[in-house]
């Protein structure tokens, strides 16, 4: 022990029983400093979640919404989120959607990824969906963070990017077989043109009946031959995508040429039956026929998949609806579309076809054409009763002048 | 002249006093209770009475029993694990010196860290302790009031003296009932160290006016009422002891003490023996070196002690000690030192130790170890 107390350390005047006021006071002072600390690092995260332009969410373990940044109410402007289920705002629905990476990122404790189409407002977005799990070292309710990304703009462009590597494919591939058999045709019909020209001299030399059939043969020789050319022509047409341009045309001929291409098909199917309800008095409408035909091609198509070799009825229409619309309907008797798949039948890549029957851009193909055109695609479908897609494309003709100046010297 | 300096707890006093704990304890913000005492008081039926009213009033409590008579540094380091543990907020403990000071050990740790060995001397506790309430079940420790606390270093075999304003305990509960548990022996030490206590701070260089008055008080009452408070455990004498032992406290706790508690706090670290046996052997020697330096005020001692009017200081200063010894020897109590110190070659080092207590510093009469060996030899 040291020795160093005195008398007066016994008497301790200046030693007083010690008052927790003063270390109260330190600490009060100590508190409200940390707070304010505190306060501004939840700003500054504040500011760095609001600056964020994905939109993310917090959710509960049963996918209630427990936060959001501002991003997810430019999406959602009206109405608070919190407390919500993530599945009524995004899927309008009442039970959680089955692809969820939320439930897979929980139970695996991993992050999940996804990715998903959803309806918002008018609008389908596509959403790139990343969900990391919040484990609370409490033991509290798990969490977890869900980071969604809309995607539909680079998906569009992905998608308008294979279309038109296919179609340059296809075009490339289509122009060689047109003129190849070009070739043959001409010289086909020539040869059936020579022999027209000698059976009028030598009619009188042969039985009369043998004459008529030899006419009749080379009539017949002659005007298939046109209609390959035809055929000929429209591949020559749908060979160069990249030369199309919009301009003055009449839907109905759009149609018409389109079903040419696809007259093989539908005969080759006998079950089908393919009805024309035209309206006659169409007017001309400013558009780009090359790319209608592809939206044409693709609608049909994929009314004869719905049909998928049965029995039916495969109707093309076109009315004009009011003074400044037309509408084109291609409807099929088959087996319709699923509810649950309606939202996403637009999205690039899917696709009910079985594999190697399709990719799924299709669709997506013709909505972007359509929306180019400022117009628009619905569906109108009974699920076992067939589907109607319905196009309205505005006719637009005061644009024309504009245009031209817009076309390349080689396709005017 | 020396200012002097007058500190005391609330002081909470009658029969059934111990009723208001619930409310003292609630008014210092307790939720959980840190409740120190020994196995004497239990087998007394106050520890269980402590619960009771406790529980009665919702509040939790943490009980630690783990005391010796004269507590350890060990004990001490326990029972600050037990409140840490049980996460406490006010310290309870009820009975004599020895739980009181193992609850002042245990607050000071838990509000100041380290161990108790850090804080030996005087004024070294330097961060509040958490609210301590003391309910004293003898007259005579006087903790419930003092600014002492003394706790055996084991591995030095020294008892530590540890003297801070801060150990004056906020509220003391004194209810003279609960000393009618005590058998006789218990009594008559715990009364004969209140008398030391009175005694030595009357003396004692720091004595002040309003300590002097607590002294003299507590004296008069202890002469009266000892007998009768040990003999037939009266409890009209039993209450009146508690009042001397409280002035007694209130005179020490800020006047000091003297060679007397020097050498009994040196020599109760060597032999475990209970802390009031040692002032009857050591207290009428103790009283004759001192003297010389206080005549004056050991002629008043004698007046009090002997009952006499007589006018010569030295005359009733003797009649005093004498009479002292002659009521040890009626109540049948050792006076000899040999009894209590197995080896006399001991004492040797009992006197060295003795002058580095802090007691030694406010003796009248200054003291080397040899003069304490002298006052040793007296009562061997």
């Amino acid at each position: 022990m040291t020795a160093a107390t005195t008398l007066s350390d016994l008497i301790g005047i200046e030693h007083s029983k010690l008052g927790f006021f003063q270390e109260l006071q330190q600490t009060v002072t100590k508190l409200q400093q940390s707070n304010r600390e505190l306060e501004e690092q939840r700003r500054e995260i504040a500011a760095i979640i609001d600056g964020i332009t994905d939109v993310m969410m917090v959710l509960s373990e049963d996918l209630r919404i427990l936060s959001v940044n501002n991003e997810f109410h430019k999406l959602f402007p009206e109405g608070n989120p919190i407390g919500r289920h993530c599945y009524e705002l995004f899927r309008h629905s009442g039970i959680a959607c089955p692809e969820c990476p939320a439930f897979r990122s929980i139970s695996t404790n991993t992050v999940c990824k996804e990715t998903a189409v959803f309806r918002i407002g008018d609008c389908n977005h596509q959403f790139e969906m990343l969900a990391s799990p919040l484990k609370s070292p409490g033991g509290e309710e798990n969490r977890v963070l869900i980071f969604k990304r809309d995607v539909t703009m680079e998906k569009e462009l992905q998608a308008k990017y294979y279309q038109a590597e296919k179609m340059a494919t296809v075009g490339t591939l289509a122009t060689g077989i047109a003129h190849e058999v070009n070739n043959p045709l001409m010289a086909i019909s020539g040869y059936a043109e020579g022999i027209q020209r000698r059976l009028k001299k030598y009619a009188e030399c042969m039985p009369e009946d043998v004459a008529r059939e030899f006419v009749d043969y080379t009539e017949t020789i002659i005007g298939e031959c046109s209609r390959c050319q035809r055929i000929v022509r429209s591949l020559l047409h749908f060979g160069h995508p990249e030369t199309s341009i919009f301009g003055v045309v009449s839907l109905n001929d759009i149609i018409r040429e389109s079903l040419t291409i696809l007259g093989y098909h539908l005969k080759k199917s006998r079950k089908i039956s393919l009805k024309l309800e035209l309206a006659e008095d169409l007017p001309f409408i400013f558009a780009d026929e090359p790319r209608l035909k592809q939206v044409m091609l693709n609608l049909v198509t994929n009314a004869m998949d719905a049909l998928d070799g049965m029995e039916g009825v495969i109707t093309v229409r076109t009315r004009l609806e009011g003074e400044t619309m037309v509408v084109m309907e291609v409807e099929d008797t088959g087996t319709g579309i699923a509810p649950a798949i309606m939202d996403r039948l637009f999205d690039p890549f899917f696709t009910t076809k079985s594999m190697g029957k399709g990719i799924g851009i299709g669709l997506a193909t013709c909505y972007g054409i359509i929306k180019d055109h400022d117009g628009d695609i619905d569906i109108h479908s009974v699920e076992g009763e067939g589907a109607c897609f319905k196009v309205t494309i505005p006719i637009q003709l005061e644009k024309e002048t504009d245009a031209v100046s817009l076309s390349c010297a080689c396709c005017r | 002249m020396l200012s002097t300096k007058f500190a005391i707890p609330d002081v909470i006093f009658g029969r059934g006093a111990i009723t208001h704990l619930a409310q003292c304890a609630k008014r210092v913000g307790a939720q959980r209770v840190f409740f120190v005492s020994d196995k004497g008081v239990e087998d007394a039926g106050w520890v269980g009475l402590v619960k009771g009213i406790l529980r009665a009033n919702g509040l939790e409590c943490v009980y630690f029993n783990d005391v010796n008579s004269n507590p350890r540094d060990t004990q001490v380091q326990q029972g600050v694990e037990a409140y840490r543990e049980g996460e406490c907020d006010v310290v309870v403990a009820i009975g004599g010196g020895s739980p009181m000071d193992a609850a002042k050990g245990i607050a000071t740790i838990v509000g100041n860290g380290g161990e108790i060995r850090d804080y030996e001397g005087a004024n070294r506790i330097m961060r509040p302790l958490p609210p301590m309430i003391f309910i004293p079940s003898t007259a005579g420790s006087s903790s419930d009031i003092s600014q002492f606390c003394i706790i055996t270093d084991i591995k030095r075999r020294v008892k530590m003296s540890i003297i801070s304003r801060s150990l004056v305990p906020g509220i003391s509960i004194i209810d003279p009932q609960l000393l009618v548990t005590q058998d006789r022996s218990l009594i008559l030490a715990s009364g004969i160290d209140a008398l030391a206590h009175a005694i030595e701070s009357y003396v004692s260089r720091l004595a002040s006016p309003f300590t002097e008055l607590h002294a003299r008080n507590a004296i008069r009452l202890i002469i009266d009422n000892l007998i009768p408070a040990a003999e037939d455990k009266d409890i009209q004498a039993l209450e009146q002891l508690s009042i001397a032992s409280t002035s007694a406290g209130m005179s020490f706790s800020n006047a000091g003490l003297g060679d007397l508690h020097a050498l009994a706090h040196a020599l109760g670290g060597v032999c475990d023996v209970l802390h009031g046996w040692v002032h009857p052997t050591l207290l009428p020697s103790v009283m004759r070196y001192n003297m010389p330096s206080c005549m004056a005020k050991m002629g008043d001692i004698g007046r009090l002690i002997a009952l006499t009017d007589t006018a010569s200081d030295r005359e009733a200063a003797h009649m005093g000690i004498e009479r002292l010894e002659r009521l040890f020897g009626e109540l049948n109590l050792n006076t000899k030192l040999r009894e209590l110190v197995p080896e006399k070659s001991d004492l040797e080092q009992i006197c060295a130790t003795a002058t580095y207590d802090a007691c030694h510093l406010t003796n009248p009469r200054p003291a080397s170890a040899e003069d304490l060996m002298s006052i040793c030899e007296e009562a061997w």
